[in-house]
C-alpha cells in the first residue's frame, strides 16, 4: 500500500506488492511526462539563446540552432556589466534573507504560540497589509525614503526585511501551528528557559520552514525589478533584473541575449534549490513524537 | 492555596501577553513605518486630483464616485480579474497538491524532478512572461507549432480577445512549482504514526488520503488559499509585459488599469481611489475565508 | 559544523559583502550669494490700486560654474543625465560624455539609464519627490505635459546667453517638438520620420521594379499585391507584400494626414467630426483592406509589442515594411535582407510625421549652467559629430559632412523631413488619456474583425475620445 506522504515501508505486506509496482510505474510515467512539459519552454529558451538573432523568430521555427552561436553568451553578459550586477544582487538578496528569516520567525512564534489580547485583530491587520496594491503606496514610501536620504542606496531594499514580511510570517505561523506544543512543554517541564527552548527545541523543528522562507525570500529579492528600478540610480549599483531590462527597449526585444542572460542568472537559484532541498523538504527531524 | 494559584496564573497570562508584543514588535514597528504611514498617505491622495508633476487639488469623493458610476473600464477590469482568480486559484491548489503528492513518493530521481518543477518559478517575472509571449506567438510559437504537428490550427492567443486570458492562465500554470514546494514541506511534516495506525486498522490509499492527509494539510491549504486569492487579485506583471491589457481590454487586470491611471494618465488621485476599492474587496474576500476557516481547518498544534 | 558557527559564518559573510559594495560620496562646493532684484508689486489693500517697484534682496545658494575655473582637488560638479536608451544605444551617450568631460574637467557626468516604459515610471517617481536627474530625456508627446507642470527650465535665455547656441544649424523640423507655446524647452537627441524599407532580393526574384520617391497609394497597393505570393502552393502566404504598423496609434497619423484628414480640431476640443470624418474613415478603410481584403500585410502577432510584433520583414518573408528608422542597423546586418529605402507613399496629400526624443534641464536642478553647457555640447555640433555614426545627427552640417544626405538609404530619412505635419498631441495635452486608447481600440477592432464596419468603429472611437476629453476638462 502506498499511503500518501508516507515513509512507511510496506514491503512486509504480502499481496500488495503487485499493486504497488503498478502505482510506482504510473507515478514515474506521470511525473516524467509532466516534467517534459515543464522542460519544453526551458529547452526553447536555451536553444534560442544560442541562435543568431534573426533566427529566433524564424518561421517555421528552428528547433536546433544553426549555426550555434556560443558568442551570444559572452556578448550578452558584457552588454552591460553583469558581473558587477550579480555582486550587487547577491549582497541585497543575502541581507534580505537574513532579515526575513530572523524577524519573521520571531514574529510568527508570537502569533502561533503566545496568547494576548488583540492578537486576532492584529493577525487580520497582518493579512490586510498584503492587500493594498504596490503601485499606490510606492510613491509615499519613496518620498519617505527620500526624506531620510536613502535613495540610491540599497537601504530601502534591505532594511524593511528586518521588520518582517506578512507573507513569511503567515507561512511560518501556519507551520508552527502544525507542530504540537507538547514538545516545548516537555522541555519547559525539564527546566529549560525560553531561550533554551527556542534554540534547542523549536528551531530544529521549524528549520524546514525557515529554509523555505530563506529560499523564497532569496528568489524574490533576486528577481525583484520594481524596487531596484526606483531606488537605484547609479548604473554601478544596478541589479541583474535591471540589467535584463536593457534587452527590452520599447520597440525591440533582443530575444537571444535576453534568453542567454536569463538562463545564466537562473542557475544560482536552481543550484541553491537543488542542494537546499535536503534541508527543507527531506530533512524534517521527526523529533520522536510518540503516537 | 487558591488565591495564590489565581495570582500566579494572572501573572503568567500577563507575562505571556508581554512576550507576545515583544515578539511581534519588529513587525509592528515596521508596519507603522512602512505600511500605515504610506497607506494613510495614499488614502489622502485618493481625495485629491494630482498628476504627479504639478499641484494637487482637493476633489472630495469625486474619484470614488467615478469608480462606481462613470467608468465602465473598472467593471471590465473587475470582471477580468475575478474570472482569472476564480479559475486560477483552484487550479493552483489542485495542481500544486497533485504535484506535491506525486513528488512525495520515493522515486529515485525525485530530487531532480522537483527541481524541474520548481525551475520556472525561479525565472525573473519579466523573462518568464517574455519567454511565454514568444511561446504563444501565433505564427512561430512553440504551442502553435506543436498543435500544427497534430493538425490543429492554433488560435492567435495573445492577439485574440477570446483567447488572451486563457493564454495568460496557461502561462501561469508553468509556475506551479512554488505552491508544490509549500505543500511538499507540509506533507513531509505529517507524522508517520498516523499512517502506521491507519495501516494497522486496514485503511486503503483513498481512506488514508481523505481522513489523514487532507485534514492534516488544511492549515497549508488555508494558507495557500488566502495568499493565492490576495496575490492573484493583484496580478500585474504578466498583463503589463505580455498584453498591456489587450486585445480590446480582454486582459485588463485591475492593478494594470490602476497602474495605467497613475503612470500613463497621470491621475494619481484616481489610482489611489481604485487601490482602496480593491483593498476593500480583497479584505472582504479574505475575511470570508478566515471566518470559514474555523469550520474546516484543523490545527494539530494549537492550544485550546 | 555546529549550527551556531554556520549561522555566524553566514552573518559574517553577509557583512563582508555589504561593506564591499558601498561607494564613497563625492564632494560639491556651494557658496551663498546676495542677489538683489527689482520686483513689481500690485497693492490692492487700499481703495486705489497702486503699482510700485520694490527692491528685494535674497540670499541664494549658488554653485559656482559660470566659468570653468579650476576648483580645488576632488571637488567636481556632478550632473545626472536620465535616458531611456539601453545597451548599445548607450554607447553614443558614453562617448559624448567622455569627450565633454575631457573639455570640461570641472564636471562629472553620470548617466542613469533605464530602458523603455520603465523609464517613465522611474522618472515620475523622481520628479514627484523632487529628485530628478539634472538632464532628462523625454519623448515628443510628453513635452506639453512636462512643460505645463514646470518640470523643465526654459532654454531661451541660455540659447542667447553666455554659452550661445545657433539654432539655424538644425535639420528642418528637428527643433520643433522641443518647443511649446513659443519657448524652446528641449534640444533634439534623435528623431525619425516614417519611410518604407524594401527587400531588393524579393523584388528582383519577382521581376518588379523598385519603388520611386513620390509614389502613390495605388502604386503601393499594386506593388504589394504583385509581391504577395504563395511560393510552395500550400494555401498559406509565404511572402507578404508589406509589413505594416498594426495597432501603433501615433504611427497611424501618417495615414490620416496623407488622406487629407486630421484626428482633432485645431483648437483641441473636438474629436467628433474629425476622427470620424470622411478622410479619416477612408484612411482606416484603406489600412484595414490591406490586411483583410487584399491580404498583403501579415496579421499582427502581438498587440503589446510595438507595431504588432511582426517579424516577417526581418525573416526575408515580406517585401516591404513601413516604419521608422529604429531597426535600420539590424536590417543592414541581416543576411535575409538586401536593403533598399524609399519615402512613404503619397495619398491625397504628401505628408509624414516625426518621432522625436530630446533632452531638457530639470527645473529643480542645482547646476543649471553646468547642465546647459552639457546640453549644448550634446545637442550641438560636438554631439552630432558622435551621433553621425549611430543615427542621423540633428545638425544639418554634420549630416552632410558624413555623406548621409546623399546616401541612398540614409538620405531618404532626411528628405522626408520636408513633408512633416504636426502630430495630434500638439493640439491637446490629453492625447494619451483620450484619443490614444480610443484609436488603439479602433485599430485593434478592424484588425481582429475583418467584417467590422469601419464607419461605425471610427464614430465610436471619436465619441469615446470626446467623452474622455470632456471628463478631463
Amino acid at each position: 500500500m502506498m499511503a500518501p506522504g508516507s515513509l512507511v515501508d510496506s514491503s512486509t505486506r504480502v499481496g500488495f506488492s503487485a499493486r504497488r509496482q503498478r502505482l510506482r510505474i504510473a507515478s514515474y510515467a506521470i511525473a516524467i511526462g509532466v516534467a517534459i512539459l515543464f522542460l519544453l519552454p526551458l529547452y526553447w529558451m536555451i536553444s534560442s539563446s544560442l541562435k543568431p538573432e534573426y533566427q529566433v523568430l524564424a518561421s517555421p521555427p528552428v528547433w536546433i540552432p544553426n549555426p550555434v552561436r556560443w558568442a551570444n553568451y559572452p556578448e550578452a553578459l558584457s552588454y552591460v556589466p553583469f558581473g558587477r550586477y550579480t555582486l550587487n544582487t547577491l549582497s541585497i538578496s543575502l541581507l534580505t534573507v537574513l532579515g526575513h528569516v530572523i524577524s519573521c520567525t520571531v514574529v510568527a512564534y508570537g502569533f502561533a504560540r503566545l496568547r494576548a489580547p488583540g492578537k486576532e485583530a492584529l493577525f487580520v491587520v497582518l493579512l490586510a497589509t498584503m492587500m493594498l496594491p504596490y503601485p499606490v503606496t510606492m510613491i509615499p514610501i519613496y518620498i519617505g525614503f527620500n526624506t531620510v536620504g536613502w535613495i540610491n542606496t540599497i537601504l530601502p531594499l534591505v532594511v524593511p526585511a528586518f521588520f518582517g514580511s506578512p507573507f513569511y510570517i503567515f507561512l511560518l505561523r501556519q507551520f508552527f501551528l502544525t507542530i504540537p506544543p507538547e514538545l516545548e512543554d516537555a522541555a519547559r517541564i525539564d527546566g529549560a528557559s525560553l531561550l533554551q527552548t527556542l534554540w534547542y527545541v523549536i528551531l530544529p523543528t521549524v528549520s524546514p520552514a525557515m529554509a523555505t522562507v530563506a529560499v523564497f525570500s532569496f528568489q524574490t529579492s533576486w528577481n525583484d525589478f520594481l524596487q531596484p528600478l526606483i531606488y537605484l540610480h547609479e548604473q554601478t549599483k544596478y541589479t541583474i533584473s535591471l540589467g535584463l531590462s536593457f534587452f527590452r527597449s520599447s520597440y525591440d526585444v533582443r530575444w537571444a541575449y535576453l534568453m542567454a542572460v536569463s538562463f545564466v542568472t537562473m542557475l544560482p537559484i536552481v543550484i541553491v534549490f537543488f542542494l537546499a532541498q535536503r534541508m527543507f523538504i527531506e530533512g524534517i527531524t521527526l523529533t520522536g513524537m510518540k503516537g | 492555596m487558591k488565591p495564590i494559584r489565581t495570582g500566579k496564573r494572572l501573572n503568567l497570562r500577563r507575562n505571556e501577553a508581554i512576550s507576545f508584543y515583544l515578539c511581534i514588535s519588529p513587525w509592528l514597528i515596521g508596519f507603522v513605518l512602512f505600511v500605515l504611514g504610506p497607506m494613510l498617505a495614499s488614502l489622502a491622495i485618493s481625495v485629491l486630483r494630482w498628476d504627479l508633476l504639478g499641484e494637487a487639488s482637493f476633489v472630495g469623493l469625486r474619484n470614488y464616485e467615478r469608480v462606481f458610476t462613470r467608468d465602465p473600464l473598472v467593471w471590465q477590469s473587475l470582471k477580468v480579474t475575478t474570472i482569472y482568480t476564480a479559475v486560477y486559484v483552484p487550479m493552483e491548489l489542485v495542481g500544486g497538491l497533485a504535484l506535491a503528492l506525486l513528488m512525495n513518493q520515493k522515486l529515485r530521481i525525485e530530487r531532480l524532478l522537483r527541481t524541474v518543477y520548481y525551475l520556472p518559478s525561479v525565472l525573473p517575472g519579466v523573462a518568464f512572461v517574455v519567454l511565454w509571449m514568444w511561446i504563444l506567438h501565433p505564427d512561430v510559437g512553440l504551442i502553435n507549432t506543436l498543435l500544427s504537428y497534430v493538425g490543429i490550427d492554433g488560435p492567435r492567443w495573445l492577439v485574440d480577445p477570446d483567447w488572451a486570458l486563457t493564454a495568460l492562465l496557461l502561462m501561469s500554470m508553468w509556475g506551479l512549482g512554488r505552491s508544490m514546494v509549500i505543500y511538499l514541506a507540509s506533507l513531509q511534516g505529517i507524522g508517520r504514526q498516523y499512517y502506521e495506525a491507519a495501516a494497522i486498522d486496514g485503511a486503503n490509499y483513498w481512506q488514508a488520503f481523505w481522513r489523514i492527509t487532507i485534514p492534516m494539510l488544511t492549515p497549508t491549504i488555508y494558507f495557500n488559499l488566502v495568499l493565492s486569492v490576495i496575490s492573484t487579485f493583484q496580478t500585474f506583471t504578466s498583463a503589463y509585459v505580455g498584453t498591456d491589457g489587450g486585445p480590446l481590454d480582454s486582459t485588463l487586470f485591475y492593478v494594470l488599469y490602476l497602474f495605467r491611471q497613475a503612470f500613463q494618465f497621470f491621475r494619481m488621485g484616481y489610482a489611489s481611489a481604485l487601490a482602496w476599492v480593491l483593498f476593500v474587496i480583497i479584505l472582504g474576500l479574505t475575511l470570508m475565508i478566515v471566518r470559514s476557516s474555523r469550520r474546516w481547518v484543523f490545527y494539530g498544534g494549537e492550544r485550546e | 559544523m555546529s549550527r551556531l558557527s554556520r549561522y555566524a559564518g553566514f552573518v559574517v559573510g553577509v557583512i563582508l559583502l555589504a561593506t564591499a559594495c558601498t561607494t564613497p560620496e563625492p564632494q560639491i562646493i556651494e557658496r551663498t550669494v546676495e542677489v538683489t532684484k527689482e520686483v513689481e508689486v500690485i497693492v490692492t489693500s487700499v481703495p486705489e490700486v497702486i503699482e510700485k517697484t520694490v527692491e528685494v534682496t535674497k540670499e541664494v545658494e549658488v554653485v559656482v560654474t559660470a566659468t570653468p575655473e579650476p576648483l580645488p582637488d576632488g571637488a567636481k560638479i556632478i550632473l545626472r543625465v536620465g535616458t531611456g536608451d539601453s545597451g548599445e544605444g548607450l554607447n553614443p551617450h558614453q562617448e559624448i560624455i567622455a569627450r565633454f568631460e575631457e573639455e570640461n574637467p570641472d564636471i562629472l557626468v553620470q548617466l542613469e539609464a533605464v530602458s523603455g516604459r520603465d523609464y517613465y515610471t522611474r522618472l515620475f517617481t523622481q520628479i514627484a519627490a523632487g529628485d530628478a536627474p539634472d538632464i532628462m530625456q523625454i519623448g515628443d508627446d510628453a513635452v506639453p505635459n512636462f512643460v505645463d507642470n514646470g518640470a523643465f527650465l526654459s532654454l531661451d535665455d541660455f540659447i542667447s546667453g553666455e554659452f550661445p547656441l545657433d539654432t539655424s544649424i538644425y535639420l528642418p523640423g528637428t527643433l520643433d517638438p522641443g518647443q511649446w507655446e513659443g519657448t524652446q524647452w528641449l534640444l533634439p537627441k534623435d528623431f525619425s520620420p516614417l519611410a518604407v524599407y524594401y527587400n531588393k532580393t524579393i523584388f528582383d526574384d519577382a521581376g518588379v521594379a523598385y519603388p520611386e520617391d513620390g509614389w502613390t497609394w495605388d502604386e503601393f497597393l499594386e506593388t504589394a499585391q504583385t509581391l504577395t505570393q504563395d511560393t510552395d502552393g500550400d494555401g498559406d502566404t509565404d511572402i507578404w507584400g508589406a509589413q505594416l504598423t498594426a495597432n501603433w496609434t501615433t504611427g497611424f497619423e501618417y495615414f490620416i494626414a496623407a488622406a487629407g484628414g486630421s484626428l482633432i480640431s485645431e483648437d483641441g476640443t473636438e474629436f467628433v467630426g474629425y476622427m470620424d470624418s470622411e478622410d479619416a474613415v477612408q484612411a482606416v478603410q484603406f489600412f484595414s483592406d490591406l490586411y483583410n481584403v487584399h491580404k498583403v500585410a501579415p496579421p499582427p502577432a502581438d498587440f503589446s509589442l510595438w507595431a504588432g510584433g511582426n517579424s516577417q520583414f526581418g525573416n526575408g518573408q515580406a517585401a516591404m515594411r513601413l516604419f521608422g528608422r529604429w531597426p535600420l542597423a539590424g536590417y543592414r546586418d541581416n543576411p535575409n535582407v538586401d536593403l533598399g529605402m524609399v519615402g512613404v507613399p503619397v495619398g491625397d496629400e504628401r505628408a509624414n510625421t516625426l518621432f522625436w526624443g530630446g533632452f531638457g534641464i530639470f527645473s529643480g536642478t542645482e547646476h543649471p549652467e553646468a547642465a546647459w553647457r552639457f546640453l549644448r555640447f550634446y545637442a550641438g555640433e560636438q554631439g552630432s559629430d558622435v551621433w553621425k555614426d549611430w543615427a542621423i545627427p540633428p545638425v544639418a552640417a554634420a549630416a552632410e559632412a558624413a555623406g548621409l544626405t546623399e546616401d541612398p538609404i540614409e538620405g531618404v530619412w532626411i528628405s522626408e523631413l520636408d513633408y512633416l505635419v504636426p502630430r495630434a498631441y500638439v493640439f491637446t495635452p490629453y492625447w494619451g488619456q483620450t484619443a490614444d486608447p480610443a484609436l488603439r481600440k479602433a485599430l485593434e477592432t478592424v484588425l481582429i474583425d475583418p467584417d467590422a464596419d469601419v464607419q461605425a468603429v471610427m464614430e465610436q472611437a471619436a465619441q469615446e475620445a470626446q467623452n474622455a476629453l470632456e471628463d478631463q476638462m
